[in-house]
């Protein structure tokens, strides 16, 4: 007798926007999904233990986020100041 | 149910062909989007599931933002084994500045005939309105991939 295997389909996590891109919030969320999973069966504190990592992890990608964000903007501002498009780089300052 | 999450029969029979190459220079693999109750495009409805042969136009969105009809490149993860488990998986998948609402979606092979390989059931209709839709595929490990075999 020999063992037949399993073939399964996992899951897919699907995050949306509406009227731009996604928020930082989300994208933090994304990245949390993608390090830390937690089994349902683990024992209640190694769950609460992982879960409060998860917050702490999120809260730390949330804040490199908006400064990549910010840093982000900040170059393209600077670029168009240099080639002096002056008006949409105020534009981009103010979003 | 008119989208039910599966592992395409078809597929398994041709993975025993050698029909799918899920190397990092292997065959191309795309993910299309799909709506029931008439929201796909001139009014479809999908029904996908583990019968589901090959990518269809029926019950696909329509043109929005970043997608077009058959959806969008997946760029693979080599596929790999962890203990008795073989497994491999896609990175995320975003279409933007799109307005779109999407029951599931099915992956196939853009190489070999548009070979179906996986129907994704999202459970409830995901909505985004001139914004991003992204799709995440779960981390690639024996216990999580989106395509393992154990």
């Amino acid at each position: 007798m020999f063992n037949v295997g399993i073939s399964q389909a996992g899951n897919v996590n699907v995050m949306t926007s509406n009227n731009g891109g996604l928020t930082n919030e989300q994208i933090a969320d994304l990245a949390v999904d993608k390090i830390v999973s937690i089994s349902d069966d683990a024992p209640a504190h190694i769950r609460q233990q992982a879960n409060q990592f998860r917050e702490h992890l999120k809260n730390v990608l949330y804040h490199y986020l908006l400064l990549a964000r910010r840093e982000e903007r900040g170059t393209i501002i600077q670029a168009l100041l240099s080639g002096g498009q002056k008006e949409t780089a105020e534009y981009i300052r103010r979003l | 149910m008119a989208i039910a999450q599966a592992m395409c029969t078809a597929f398994k029979q041709e993975l025993m062909l050698g029909t799918h190459n899920f190397a990092t220079n292997g065959n191309a693999f795309k993910l299309a989007l799909y709506a029931e109750g008439g929201g796909g495009k001139s009014s479809t409805t999908a029904t996908l599931g583990a019968a589901t042969t090959a990518y269809t136009t029926t019950g696909e969105i329509a043109n929005s933002g970043s997608y077009t009809a058959g959806g969008g490149a997946l760029t693979k993860v080599a596929p790999t084994t962890s203990g008795t488990t073989a497994f491999t998986d896609f990175a995320d998948l975003s279409f933007t500045t799109a307005t779109i609402t999407a029951m599931g979606a099915l992956i196939y092979n853009d190489t070999n005939s548009n070979k179906a390989v996986c129907v994704l059931d999202f459970t409830s209709n995901k909505t985004s309105t001139s914004g991003t839709f992204t799709v995440q595929f779960p981390t690639a490990d024996a216990s999580n991939a989106i395509i393992r075999i154990a």
